[in-house]
């Protein structure tokens, strides 16, 4: 397996890119690739000549997380004042503007069969479940306390909650904590599971293998990508070998390869059956702060495809093979 | 068989005395001899016959009877026998003496020689053998001079005197003129061809000397011919045999030399050449009993030193220095000069380095290069001489000569390399490089530790990659392969237990699946160095399971502990790292980086006084000579002086000043040491001393480039700090965006918070903002940066709303900013609800209180503005006509006026009169409408806007007297505040001593050593580097405490422990505080 770049486009924003998603295909158009920035914008480019379809404004505070309903139709974009606008992919319509105060607003996803948007709530140390027909606030998911608080450790009591990651059959959901622990609920009972425990630092991106359910990939600030059975709550593998944070991490589609970006400006593809990198791509030259692989489907009959977005305002669109 | 006939008197008859039936009693013959007076050649002739068949005594007595005064008396005209006899008997005497080895009974043999010889003269002066058999005793008594003197005035008489020549010839080869020697030689073979052998023997050793080898050997050769039993010919072509250093011809000298010691066994040379043989064999014993049978027959200078320096030899190999030393030093007593005996000198100077006595090797080895000035192995050890006597220069000098000289010889690279490694770690590189290839060419094996020397110093310089494969190359197969290679990484389930650090479980399983663990003493320190080079690749799971390897097989290799715990940290894993201290600690209780980075783990765990016990007991057990423990307690002592919000002026002074004897003393114990430096200049720094700080820092920053193990990413940020505090913000943004980007990935909040914070000071609003906004980005649940992010909004609008001339496109953005502050400012109230943080919702409140103000206010300005605008568009309009109608107007005076004196001279004065009138009318209906238009928009913008900016300029004023007198005081020192704080992280960071890596000398267990000194500095830098990345965090916990501080206090007093900690920004949080109370002002003057 292996990734070659197929196009670049230097200043893509304003500032740096904090986000990226791709928007499925629908009847009428290929699948989108959606960016959010810094500079307060979201954008849609076609792929692959990555040719800027369109840009929203709208949020104050950089954008720092998108998300893509999985039929294709709609998105949502968060920003750093915690509004969440839900908006309609070729229109532009705004559909819904969520805030859930005090909560904040981290990662979002909807789940695979898009009926819910699950919100990282950061400080509050919950997950925020709207549902995506209505858009009203089906379910707050919280973080139990852990018992005896320690006065000496003042944000490490604190489950500052920065990512969510749906199981493929939408049962599980897992989040990432700034303390690094990951938290795995039962979505249809609402229910709180277990912990999962390894990283020590920052968890900022997890995502579930597309066909084991219980596969669940961390990225965390100290460096290393675990792969966890989140149902045996085991640490199975562990993938070394960036140099700083890794600040993000998708698995392929073919369920395969995962690839990772990280601070110290690269992303990696990492072979699974070797649990090891097989590739370094360089192109960047700041923090890679988003990859993403392009979900299956579509008219689109050619190769996979990742995309990657970075602090150096630059989008980068790789063949997957 | 030869008879004598001794003529009896009176009479015709003779009495035949055969010459191989000599009585046994000399007396007999004598009778005879004395009875029939015989002639005294007869006596002569039957002398030298007893001698020959060794009769010594009777030779003797007939001679000493021939010589007696009754015979003088008798034959007193006979007198060339009488001079025959007294010279037989002074050779005799001579001859005597030249091989007593007794001085005083020599002595007594050469002086009856003499007696003889003076006889002898007395008889006649001139008789050629009498001086000749002088210059013979002369030569033995080894005066030389006289005895050429001697030999001169007999070749004077007859130029062809055979034994004059020999002599002569003889003290030309003592004089060291050969070529002359062998031509006395040659004439004397001319002149008398049968001459004995011992002549070619003669021209023999002449040839030798000249270097015609091949001439010499034949002559040689041609001398045991004639005399098969002749040792001296035997011993010379024995040395030419071994000269040639083959197996074989060292064989056939070998065995001509035992001929000779058959035939002659008191043979000095030959002696002397057998012990050397069989010190190469190894035969000491042979060796001493033979050297000792040499020096007992020899009184010659050179073979007795020849003696003495195969029996030190000996000695020496065996490993028995002193005596070896003893024996040395008597060889070389034996030589005049170094120049013709060389080697007990070499021999001298090694069992000198051996004793530890480098001065007089050196002066030994000295010696010997005189002599060799291109002797490769004298450059080595003199190198090695002056290295331990500290002038590494010099050693380093003649290593290099002996490198140029043999540039095959890799053990002098080796060295050469070794040398260098401290000074110039690029040669030295290069040097074991040149070494490592010459060994492969050679076909040896290249040593473990050269290799790992190559690979530390690619380490060193950055290059991973080919460090790795040297590590892998010294390494070679072994169970490590398993772990190390990703193709058989899958036959091992390493994987699941990367992260059990204290799991040996794997190991066991993999013995008892048959596989051999093992892992060779000499390859632990490359092992250790590869895992270290692993953890740089960030390959930390790796590398933990091969330190764990090292721990399975050498439980107390501390170090392995070490790096482990420093893997947990960098992990954040604090309580793990901890454990793992502990268990280095339970192998030595007194190791001091053990103790150092414990302290530094619980400073992490805001362990304070703990802390300080551990970095003291580290201090301790170094008897303060460890700067590690030394420079961690002068930080101690630092974050002491300013972790408190109320700064108690007395404890603060204590402490700095504590921190700064500390600092000095490690930089007196080791001047080089950055960490002290930048300590120090962080103390003088917080005093004010900004441009000393700044040199120092400077300093500092440039030594600190250039090796992977010195990160001092500090020394930035403290050189950013002193500009900020110097007001030279642009300079400052520079330094810590290239801190940022070249140390931390652009991943440390802390550091954009500083860069914020002087974009803030520098008034760029915009710059400060995204700032924050990276910041928040970076660190979610730092919500003292989204304060920060408020007040910067904020205070960007009142700065925006206070500006004489503003755009209404900029007020707008104005309000925009301002409802984000207020947005802001009431999530955090919000926020403070559930006790996120320590925000006092009061000051929230009063904040977005501020903010809703100006943003009505603003809302009232983006009115007026827009008014404004409007009406500038309005005026801009109307000038434009009146412009417009003036120029008409104008125009058409001109023309008029133009028209009007043409007509004038025409006369038409009607007409004239009648268009004035005109004209006149005309020109007041203008007047009066412009002027009336303009007074009224005057009028009008006075009473809007006037009164308003009356207002605000007053204000604008006070609030910057206000603000400016704050920042004056308090800022510059809050900002060092952090600076040192910094620093001292750094400090903390501080110790890398120049790896003092490998300076193995010729042997394994010092290469192990060195290199485990290497893996010291190693552990040391990660504790160092560790106990920044804690401090940030610290300050991080310090950033969010701090603006609450004062809060705090009032609201959840059950807090207070953490106070503790907020030392740090105090910064950001003055920034807080000025805008807070600006806002406050600003309120109350709304």
């Amino acid at each position: 397996m292996k990734l070659g770049g197929i196009k670049s486009v230097e200043n893509a924003h304003d500032d740096s890119v904090w986000a990226v998603t791709w928007v499925p295909a629908t009847a009428n158009r290929p699948p989108l690739l959606l960016t959010g920035s810094l500079d307060e914008t979201v954008r849609l480019w076609r792929s692959d000549d990555l040719l800027l379809d369109r840009t929203n404004t709208g949020h104050c505070l950089g954008v720092a997380s998108v998300a893509a309903h999985p039929l294709g139709s709609l998105a949502a974009s968060s920003s750093l004042d915690s509004f969440v606008r839900v908006f309609d992919v070729d229109s532009n319509a705004t559909v819904a503007t969520l805030e859930a105060p005090p909560s904040e607003v981290w990662q979002m996803r909807f789940d695979p069969k898009g009926s819910i948007l699950a919100v990282a709530g950061g400080g509050s140390a919950s997950v925020k479940l709207w549902d995506t027909s209505t858009w009203e606030l089906v379910a707050t998911l919280s973080i139990p306390r852990p018992e005896g608080p320690k006065p000496t450790d003042k944000s490490g009591s604190k489950k500052f909650v920065l990512s969510v990651a749906w199981s493929p059959d939408g049962k599980r959901l897992a989040c990432g904590s700034m303390d690094g622990t990951i938290s795995v609920f039962d979505v249809p009972r609402a229910k709180f599971l277990h912990h999962l425990e390894g990283h020590f630092m920052a968890v900022r991106s997890l995502v579930y293998s597309p066909y084991d359910p219980r596969v669940l990939f961390t990225a965390s600030d100290d460096g290393n990508i675990h792969m966890y059975d989140a149902e045996g709550k085991a640490l199975v593998g562990t993938m070394s070998g960036h140099a700083s944070w890794v600040l993000c991490v998708d698995v392929s589609p073919d369920g395969a390869a995962i690839a990772s970006g990280s601070s110290d400006r690269s992303v990696r593809l990492w072979d699974l059956s070797m649990r090891a990198s097989v590739q370094t791509m360089s192109n960047h030259t700041d923090q890679v702060w988003g990859v993403a692989f392009r979900p299956p489907g579509g008219t689109d009959a050619r190769g996979g495809r990742l995309a990657s977005v970075s602090d150096d305002k630059s989008i980068s669109l790789y063949d997957y093979s | 068989m030869a008879s004598v006939y001794i003529p009896v008197q009176n009479s015709e008859e003779e009495v035949r005395v055969a010459l191989d039936q000599l009585p046994r009693d000399a007396s007999d013959i004598l009778d005879i001899l004395k009875a029939e007076q015989a002639p005294l050649d007869l006596w002569l002739i039957i002398a030298r016959e007893y001698f020959k068949q060794g009769k010594i005594d009777q030779f003797r007595q007939i001679l000493e009877e021939g010589s007696s005064p009754e015979i003088d008396d008798y034959y007193a005209d006979v007198r060339y026998e009488r001079i025959a006899i007294l010279n037989a008997l002074g050779a005799y005497y001579s001859y005597l003496g030249k091989i007593e080895t007794k001085q005083r009974e020599k002595e007594e043999h050469f002086i009856l020689a003499t007696q003889y010889y003076n006889k002898a003269s007395r008889i006649d002066m001139h008789e050629p053998s009498t001086w000749v058999g002088k210059g013979q005793l002369l030569l033995a008594k080894g005066e030389v001079e006289q005895a050429s003197a001697a030999f001169k005035i007999v070749l004077d008489g007859v130029r062809d005197n055979v034994p004059a020549l020999l002599g002569q010839a003889c003290v030309e080869f003592n004089r060291g003129r050969y070529s002359d020697s062998l031509d006395l030689y040659k004439r004397a073979l001319q002149v008398f061809p049968n001459c004995p052998a011992a002549v070619r023997l003669g021209i023999g050793l002449c040839r030798y000397k000249l270097g015609q080898f091949e001439k010499a050997q034949q002559a040689f050769e041609r001398v045991l011919h004639a005399n098969p039993e002749n040792v001296e010919a035997l011993v010379a072509l024995a040395i030419m045999d071994l000269r040639t250093n083959e197996a074989s011809g060292i064989r056939k000298g070998m065995v001509k030399m035992q001929r000779a010691f058959e035939i002659y066994p008191y043979c000095a040379m030959a002696l002397n050449y057998l012990a050397n043989h069989f010190f190469f064999t190894g035969q000491h014993f042979l060796v001493e009993q033979l050297t000792e049978t040499a020096l007992a027959v020899t009184n010659h200078g050179p073979t007795k030193s020849h003696s003495y320096y195969n029996l030190a030899r000996s000695y020496h190999s065996k490993g028995d220095y002193d005596k070896a030393g003893v024996y040395y030093m008597a060889s070389v007593k034996e030589v005049n000069k170094p120049h013709e005996f060389v080697f007990p000198y070499y021999g001298l100077g090694q069992v000198q380095i051996k004793l530890g006595d480098f001065k007089s090797a050196l002066s030994n080895f000295e010696k010997v290069l005189e002599v060799y000035p291109d002797n490769c192995e004298t450059l080595k050890a003199l190198a090695h001489i002056y290295v331990q006597l500290g002038q590494t220069d010099k050693g380093q000098d003649f290593i290099r000569r002996a490198t140029k000289i043999d540039p095959r010889d890799a053990q002098a690279f080796l060295e050469l390399g070794e040398l260098l490694i401290l000074s110039d770690t690029g040669a030295a590189l290069d040097a074991f490089k040149t070494a490592r290839t010459l060994f492969k060419k050679g076909g040896q094996e290249v040593p473990i530790e050269l290799l790992n020397n190559v690979g530390v110093l690619q380490f060193e310089r950055g290059e991973f990659e080919l460090a790795q494969q040297t590590f892998k190359e010294a390494l070679g197969d072994g169970v490590w392969l398993s772990f190390i290679n990703e193709e058989n990484k899958s036959s091992v389930d390493a994987a699941t237990s990367t992260l059990q650090f204290k799991d040996m479980q794997l190991f066991h399983d993999l013995e008892s699946n048959g596989h051999h663990v093992e892992v060779p003493w000499d390859k632990v320190t490359v092992l250790f160095n590869l895992a270290r080079l692993l953890e740089q690749l960030n390959e930390s799971g790796t590398a933990s399971i091969l330190y764990r390897l090292i721990l399975f097989k050498y439980p107390d290799y501390i170090d392995a502990y070490l790096r482990l715990a420093a893997i947990a940290k960098a992990r954040n894993n604090i309580l793990l790292s901890i454990e793992l201290v502990n268990d280095a600690l339970k192998v030595n209780d007194k190791c001091p980086n053990a103790l150092s980075m414990l302290g530094e783990l619980e400073l992490k765990n805001d362990d304070w006084v703990k802390a300080k016990e551990t970095l003291r007991a580290a201090s301790d057990a170094t008897d303060g000579k460890d700067p590690y423990a030394t420079l961690s307690l002068g930080n101690w002592n630092y974050f002491a002086a300013v972790r408190n919000e109320k700064r108690n002026p007395k404890l603060e002074a204590t402490h700095l000043e504590k921190a700064k004897e500390l600092y000095t003393r490690v930089l007196i114990q080791h001047s080089s040491n950055l960490y002290a430096a930048n300590g120090a200049a962080v103390v003088l720094a917080e005093k004010g001393h900004f441009d000393v700080s700044k040199d120092i820092f400077t300093q500092v920053q440039e030594a600190a480039s250039g090796s992977v193990f010195v990160q001092m990413p500090d020394v930035w940020i403290n050189l950013a700090h002193v500009y900020f505090a110097q007001g030279n913000f642009a300079l400052a943004v520079k330094m810590y965006q290239n801190c940022l980007r070249k140390f931390y990935h652009n991943t440390d909040s802390q550091i954009l918070l500083y860069l914020a914070r002087t974009h803030y000071e520098a008034e760029q609003w915009q710059d400060c903002i995204k700032t924050l906004l990276r910041a928040i980005h970076l660190a979610p649940s730092n919500y003292t940066l989204r304060f920060d992010a408020g007040v910067a909004m904020q205070k960007f609008s009142a700065s925006t709303l206070q500006k004489a001339k503003r755009t209404a496109d900029e007020v707008r953005a104005t309000v925009a900013e301002l409802q984000n502050a207020v947005r802001v400012f009431s999530q955090l109230s919000a926020a403070s609800n559930l006790h996120i943080h320590g925000f006092d919702e009061k000051k929230i409140d009063t904040h977005v209180g501020y903010c809703n103000h100006l943003l009505s206010a603003a809302r009232v300005h983006l009115e007026a503005a827009e008014r404004e605008e409007q009406q500038v568009r309005q005026r801009q309009e109307l000038a434009r006509q009146v412009a417009l109608a003036e120029e008409a107007r104008r125009k058409a005076e001109e023309q008029r006026k133009f028209q009007m004196e043409r007509r004038k001279q025409e006369d038409e004065l009607k007409r004239v009169q009648q268009q004035e009138e005109h004209f006149k009318r005309v020109k007041e209906q203008w007047k009066s409408s412009t002027h009336s238009k303009r007074r009224e928009r005057s009028d009008d913008e006075e009473a809007g806007t006037g009164e308003k900016k009356k207002r605000k300029s007053g204000k604008k004023r006070k609030k910057d007297k206000h603000s400016r007198s704050r920042y004056d005081t308090e800022e510059p020192e809050a900002d060092m505040m952090d600076e040192q704080e910094m620093d001292e992280e750094e400090a903390d960071a501080y110790r890398e001593e120049p790896p003092s890596v490998m300076n193995d000398e010729e042997e394994n267990a010092q290469g192990l050593l060195a290199a485990a000194g290497l893996e010291d500095s190693d552990a040391e830098e990660e504790m160092a580097a560790a106990p920044s990345s804690s401090i940030a965090r610290r300050r991080q916990a310090l950033s969010e405490s701090d603006d609450d501080e004062p809060l705090q206090r009032q609201s959840s007093p059950a807090r207070e422990n953490s106070v503790d900690m907020q030392e740090s920004d105090g910064e950001i949080r003055d920034v807080h505080k000025t805008h807070a109370d600006d806002g406050s002002d600003d309120d109350k003057q709304y």
